[in-house]
């Protein structure tokens, strides 16, 4: 026989001592709750201090030029004549170039390591492409300065003027003396500071496609580079994105590497070879030797500019995403 | 019950497999007949699964893994070096475990397949992809949303948007691999019934863990213990009168 009324005395005992537990813990809960919450605040408060100051500060030159500030290539500290023209033409097309650049070649590097590579090289390269984005960007700065400009100048530059320089439309692009550093080589250079999180990136989210998906598009006859094009990257596409975007994102905020390669001249050249300024080189170049409100306030002012467009470049980002999942019908 | 004239479809010969130095098959022989559906039943890890993989050279996409023997298709050997393995796919179709539909439209999913082998207009490609959904008894719960992810339906109704999608390339073999194992009763009953329909037109080999499952639709039951084969035969009789103490064991449910 089993004694039924000793096992329910029993029950009620442990939910006694259960709820005693459950009373002790209450106060830390709390506690706890109030904590991760202020958290997730402070980061929102800290996100609107840094846009407020920076608008603050910013504040003086649109009131003096209004937007004229982004329409204009004129940087004349002397006279105080400012225009964000060039640093933004700088920093959107080098990054842009080093995206197209680093784009395809990160995410083949990726599909090659996770689908064709045979085993015992896949973690050396892997490893190789994860040292690359350790590397210091003052490191980038003055190997390009030093070793991969002369290179260029030497070697490559004057082979695309012989080559594109006469033709027409993209002729201009590449016209004008090799100078070695200029936006083509800053654009070259972030590529390969970029390169290292799309490929990390892409492998990683291209290792959670899981084998049974893959073996029932082989199941089908797919060739492996069908399975990449129809299964692997749709499926990965969320991630991919995000990654690339990420990689815009510090292609964008970059500035010690492209300070040192760009040329630092505040000018729009239509050819890609001719030196340039970037927004962060130009804030990093000019810091120090600004004078008066004005000035500083258009540095200050050219934070802001790039703060807007990463903000830009995220948006665009989520209502991509958004345009595809409703295009996938999920 | 099986038919008097029977026709090999695939010739399993003195197949030995390997993962790495493992040897995971001892010397399998026995035969898949032409529309007819044959049960591999055992416990886990028996190699039923393995032998499906070599079937269709799933394990082909993995290093260290290699088969020994002979598998024929029609009489022809499917093991050679030269054999054109996305050809061979087309004719042997599987179907996984978990519904596994792609990244896709519904109606994607099924015509994918079809496009990497045909080049058709979109008209008869819209009645492939409908005979390929009623062929899987799918077409009436998804006919008004053909445009909808695959993803967006339920387990059971993506498994037989699976079964469509194999259907859809008109395969000589299917190929289940514990097809009902992540399903519900109600969806399991449905795929059994769409297999008795299927054995119409093609050979089947399910791997199942029911043997329930095995008796209710096979033929042909193949039982399979580390790595061998111990008894093959027809599936009434496998279940009433065993022939090895072993197979006797298992499917009174004294060990497995």
């Amino acid at each position: 026989m089993v004694d039924i009324t000793s096992d329910r005395i029993e029950t009620g005992d442990r939910s006694v001592a259960r709820a005693k537990a459950l009373a002790r813990y209450r106060i830390p809960d709390s506690i706890f709750e109030v904590l991760t919450r202020s958290a997730a605040i402070v980061v929102l408060v800290i996100l609107g201090g840094v846009i407020l100051s920076l608008i603050r500060g910013a504040l003086p030159v649109f009131e003096t030029f209004g937007f004229d500030f982004l329409g204009t290539s004129s940087w004349n500290p002397a006279k105080e004549r400012f225009g964000a023209l060039a640093p933004i033409y700088g920093t959107v097309i080098s990054s842009l170039i080093a995206l197209v650049i680093a784009m395809p070649l990160g995410i083949g590097i990726a599909i090659f390591l996770t689908e064709l590579c045979p085993m015992p090289l896949r973690r050396p390269i892997g490893i190789a492409i994860e040292l690359l984005a350790g590397i210091p960007s003052i490191i980038y700065g003055i190997w390009g300065l030093f070793f991969f400009a002369p290179f260029l100048q030497a070697n490559v530059q004057p082979l695309l003027i012989e080559t594109f320089g006469e033709l027409p439309l993209i002729g201009a692009l590449f016209a004008g003396p090799p100078y070695g550093v200029g936006l083509l080589t800053a654009a070259l250079v972030l590529s390969i500071m970029i390169l290292p999180f799309i490929t990390s990136i892409s492998r990683d989210v291209f290792e959670t496609v899981p084998p049974m998906l893959k073996e029932s598009a082989y199941g089908l006859g797919c060739t492996t580079w069908e399975v990449v094009r129809h299964v692997v990257l749709p499926y990965t596409r969320v991630g991919v994105i995000g990654g690339i975007m990420l990689a815009l994102g510090r292609a964008l905020g970059e500035t010690m590497a492209v300070t040192f390669v760009i040329g630092n001249v505040h000018k729009v050249a239509g050819s890609l070879l001719a030196p340039a300024t970037t927004i962060s080189a130009t804030i990093a170049n000019e810091f120090a030797e600004a004078s008066g409100d004005l000035y500083v306030g258009a540095l200050i002012a050219l934070g802001l500019i790039l703060f807007f467009i990463t903000f830009l470049v995220l948006a665009g980002a989520r209502l991509l995403l958004l345009r595809l999942e409703k295009r996938a019908g999920a | 019950m099986p038919a008097t004239e029977r026709r090999e479809k695939v010739s399993v010969r003195d197949l030995r497999f390997f993962y790495g130095d493992n040897l995971a098959l001892k010397n399998i022989s026995l035969p898949l007949y032409e529309k007819h559906i044959t049960a591999f039943i055992g416990p886990s890890g028996c190699g039923k699964s393995t032998l499906l993989r070599v079937l269709n050279r799933m394990y082909d996409l993995y290093p260290r893994q290699r088969a020994e023997g002979e598998v024929l298709l029609d009489g022809e050997n499917i093991l050679t070096p030269g054999q054109d393995l996305n050809l061979l796919r087309a004719k042997i179709g599987m179907v996984f475990q978990k519904p596994t539909p792609f990244p896709m439209s519904i109606y994607d999913n099924i015509a994918f397949g079809i496009r990497l082998y045909e080049d058709i207009p979109k008209s008869e490609m819209d009645g492939r992809v409908e005979e390929a959904l009623r062929g899987a008894a799918l077409w009436n719960e998804v006919k008004d949303k053909l445009g909808a992810s695959g993803l967006s339906l339920s387990g059971g109704q993506q498994q037989r948007l699976c079964i469509a999608r194999s259907v859809a390339i008109r395969p000589e073999v299917i190929l289940f691999d514990e097809p009902c194992s992540a399903l519900d009763p109600i969806s399991t009953a449905k795929i059994e019934e769409l297999m008795d329909e299927l054995k119409e037109e093609y050979t089947i080999a399910i791997v199942t863990h029911s043997m329930q499952q095995a008796a209710r639709v096979s033929e042909y039951t193949a039982f399979m213990y580390l790595g061998e084969l111990i008894e093959f035969g027809e599936t009434s009789k496998i279940f009433t009168t065993p022939a090895d103490q072993r197979t006797q064991d298992y499917i009174t449910g004294r060990f497995g």
